[in-house]
């Protein structure tokens, strides 16, 4: 009963403190928001990100030779981006003129214009034959022209394809003193075209298209990009503050010693253990609530998916429990309240770092340095989050949850050896 | 309690490192006594009511609190005691009224029970119209008596205090000595540390002096008065530096002691009144002058001054 006094006061204590409530729940959903709308502009109603439409100005001035039996190479990549699949990115409206067009983009009425040349068909056709479609862009935007930069050169790759095939065709047919009607390879190019398009179709079937965006789960999610790149961030905010408060949970011993009122709880009829027991109760309790509250909260304000709810629940427990260990063991090294701050501050950043907490976002880091991660708990931690948050299942959760138990358990058990003695 | 004796210490020794802080110190308090610890900063005063209180283990020796060793049976010890610490001991973020409920729990009080003995202390130490104000919020006094409070919350046998009255204001001081004879006249065992030599002639029935961690005189007030006899206390403030005049007024006829700080002169004499002539010629020859003096009858101070050669003052 004692145990559970000294841990409803030392919880009174935490939840009176501003300090202690920004750093529980503040800090992190702030930081998390400000990422959320940096990386993502302004989030959908939904909670998802919106790519920025751009706008395009598209100038076809391409003619069409007659031979071609109604192959129109301008009209095709006019018909490429005005397809339904990019038009949430893409917004093309096509103009006669192409100082118009230019005009408007300098007018920052349109991200980009187009412009395809007048012998944009004869040159697809034509080996001898080159075209240039332009690009002319607003210098201030980067990543809706450089999305108009990669279809358009994803549809010319296409037709050097198919004018590397019409030389080779047409050179083993000219030595074989065999002429190429123009229609027959008007029409194969138109095919070629069209097949293409379907490829390319089929290939963002897959997963491989430009601007395929798949869920954590393989599933074609939009509003779940928010929670692709938004649930790892905030995973690495939470694992970061519960270590945080966890160690500023177990400083209450240090200051409690130093402002005597540990002295006077060893007056009282309160066993040692009774004592410590009831301090790091106190520490664990605030950590569950500090961890329900951020995974309630950044599921309604983020929209987080955390996965199942059984393999979630099981990650938090392990991840409170290693940052109890850490947190008390961390804090029997240190003499007084002096040095709380740069030993909270210093080595819960660096473990964190080395743990990957902060680099969440950066993508296509090193194996070695996944691996690395590792030997901090913090490391297990992101492990196990990223799992929870893929939708993994209990089995496939259980060792990072198993490490962090054990990883905690130990550091606890080193944290209570040094308490001991110093209290003995 | 054995024999009617509170308290019984037996050859205490409390070392740290090789520094021993209190070496062999034996006394014992009756029950319903004020018992006082009178001595300087430093002289082992807290160190030994720190092992009183089972929060440091002796290096050597033992003592009997309501008859259970502090060594063999610490739980019952606690039981029976009710600390006051030199230091403010509270939630400073908890309320009057909250910390005593912590307190009392720890003391294993509970519901009702718990209620009424925090509104009866809160009436015992003044606080009762304060009771919902946190303890960071008050002065130094107020919490000095909260800081008391929670000692007496599971009505100890023994209360233990340890310089309660440091750097508070007159009135406050008042108020806690008259709580420490309230509490003695209810029938608690009072062991009071203290460096002011008029709270321990006020308060006590038996005064313990100690210095450099033994205890140098035992007694009541008028029995440790005796000591010096019939000296008289001289205090002075001259105008020059004290090494001009102190060697020459040490061989004065009369003089039995004399001791200097800031600038203060402190002698111990037999007969002031045939003593004090001789004093103002050589300080006259000396070109010194005497800028005050006060005469006192015989008290702890001389008693101190007698036996160490030193002042009791911080």
């Amino acid at each position: 009963m004692k145990l559970i006094d000294l841990a409803i006061k030392d919880l009174s204590h935490t939840f009176r403190s501003v300090f202690s409530l920004v750093m529980m729940f503040g800090a992190p959903l702030l930081i998390t928001g400000l990422l959320y709308f940096a990386f993502g502009g302004l989030a959908s109603s939904e909670g998802g990100f919106n790519m920025p439409v751009t706008k395009v100005q598209v100038v076809n001035l391409d003619q069409v030779p007659d031979r071609t039996s109604g192959f129109a190479a301008g009209q095709m990549l006019v018909d490429f981006l005005q397809n339904e699949d990019f038009a949430g990115v893409l917004e093309i409206t096509l103009v006669a003129d192409e100082l118009d067009a230019r005009a408007a983009v300098d007018a920052q009425k349109a991200g980009v214009a187009m412009i395809i040349p007048l012998n944009f068909t004869t040159a697809a056709l034509d080996p001898k034959t080159e075209a240039y479609v332009t690009l002319y862009q607003d210098p201030t935007l980067a990543i809706g022209p450089g999305i108009v930069k990669d279809l358009v050169s994803h549809f010319l790759d296409g037709f050097a394809g198919s004018k590397i095939a019409a030389n080779v065709i047409s050179a083993q047919l000219s030595a074989r003193n065999v002429g190429v009607d123009p229609a027959i390879a008007g029409r194969a190019a138109s095919q070629y075209s069209a097949w293409l398009t379907s490829s390319g179709h089929s290939q963002e079937a897959e997963g491989s298209g430009a601007l395929k965006i798949r869920s954590p789960r393989g599933e074609t999610q939009t509003a779940d990009q928010g929670s692709e790149m938004i649930g790892p961030i905030m995973a690495g905010m939470i694992v970061f503050f519960v270590f945080f408060m966890g160690a500023n949970g177990a400083e209450s011993i240090i200051r409690e010693d130093e402002e005597g009122t540990l002295a006077r709880l060893f007056t009282t009829p309160t066993s040692q253990a009774t004592i410590l027991g009831g301090k790091f109760f106190g520490v664990l309790v605030s950590l569950i609530i500090q961890t329900a509250v951020l995974l309630i909260a950044s599921t309604l304000i983020f929209k987080i998916d955390w996965g199942q709810l059984p393999s979630t629940a099981l990650v938090a427990a392990a991840l409170i429990v290693a940052a109890t260990g850490f947190g008390v063991m961390l804090m029997s090294f240190i003499r007084n309240t002096r040095q709380t701050g740069p030993m909270m501050g210093g080595v819960l950043t660096l473990t964190g770092m080395m743990g990957g907490l902060f680099t969440n976002g950066i993508p296509n880091l090193p194996p070695a340095f996944d691996t690395a991660t590792l030997a901090m708990p913090q490391g297990w931690a992101m492990r196990g989050w990223r799992l929870a948050l893929a939708g993994a299942s209990i089995n496939e959760i259980l060792l990072p949850v198993i490490v962090m138990f054990l990883m905690g358990a130990a550091s606890f058990a080193i944290g209570m050896l040094f308490f001991r003695k110093r209290f003995a | 309690m054995i024999n009617g004796k509170a308290i019984q210490v037996q050859d205490l020794y409390k070392n740290f490192g090789n520094v021993y802080a209190v070496k062999g110190v034996s006394f014992e308090i009756p029950a319903g006594e004020i018992f006082s610890l009178l001595g300087p900063n430093g002289a082992g005063k807290s160190t030994t009511i720190s092992m009183l209180s089972c929060l440091l283990q002796p290096a050597q020796g033992d003592a009997l609190v309501m008859g259970h060793s502090i060594i063999h049976d610490p739980q019952r010890v606690k039981a029976s005691i009710g600390v006051v610490p030199q230091e403010i001991a509270l939630y400073p973020d908890l309320s009057a009224r909250e910390n005593l409920n912590f307190w009392g729990k720890m003391y294993g009080l509970r519901g009702e029970a718990l209620r009424q003995r925090v509104d009866e202390v809160l009436e015992v130490i003044g606080l009762a119209d304060r009771q919902n104000g946190k303890v960071g919020t008050f002065s130094g006094g107020m919490k000095r008596r909260v800081n008391i409070g929670a000692a007496l919350l599971h009505k100890p046998e023994v209360i233990i205090m340890d310089e309660p009255t440091v750097g508070i204001d007159p009135q406050s001081r008042r108020h806690i000595l008259d709580n420490v004879k309230e509490l003695n006249r209810q029938g608690m065992t009072v062991l009071y540390t203290t460096h002011y030599m008029e709270e321990a002639q006020e308060l006590s029935d038996h005064i313990a002096i100690m210095d450099q961690g033994e205890v140098i005189a035992h007694g009541t007030h008028e029995e440790l008065v005796r000591i010096v006899g019939e000296l008289d206390r001289l205090d002075l403030s001259i105008s020059a530096e004290s090494e001009k005049i102190m060697a020459k007024w040490q061989n004065t006829e009369g003089v039995r002691q004399i001791s200097a700080e800031n600038g203060n002169l402190t002698l111990l004499v037999e007969d002031s009144n045939r003593v004090l002539p001789r004093l103002f010629e050589s300080a006259t020859r000396a070109g010194v002058r005497i800028t005050s003096l006060d005469i006192q009858e015989p008290n702890l101070e001389a008693v101190f001054l007698q036996l160490t050669g030193r002042a009791l003052r911080d």
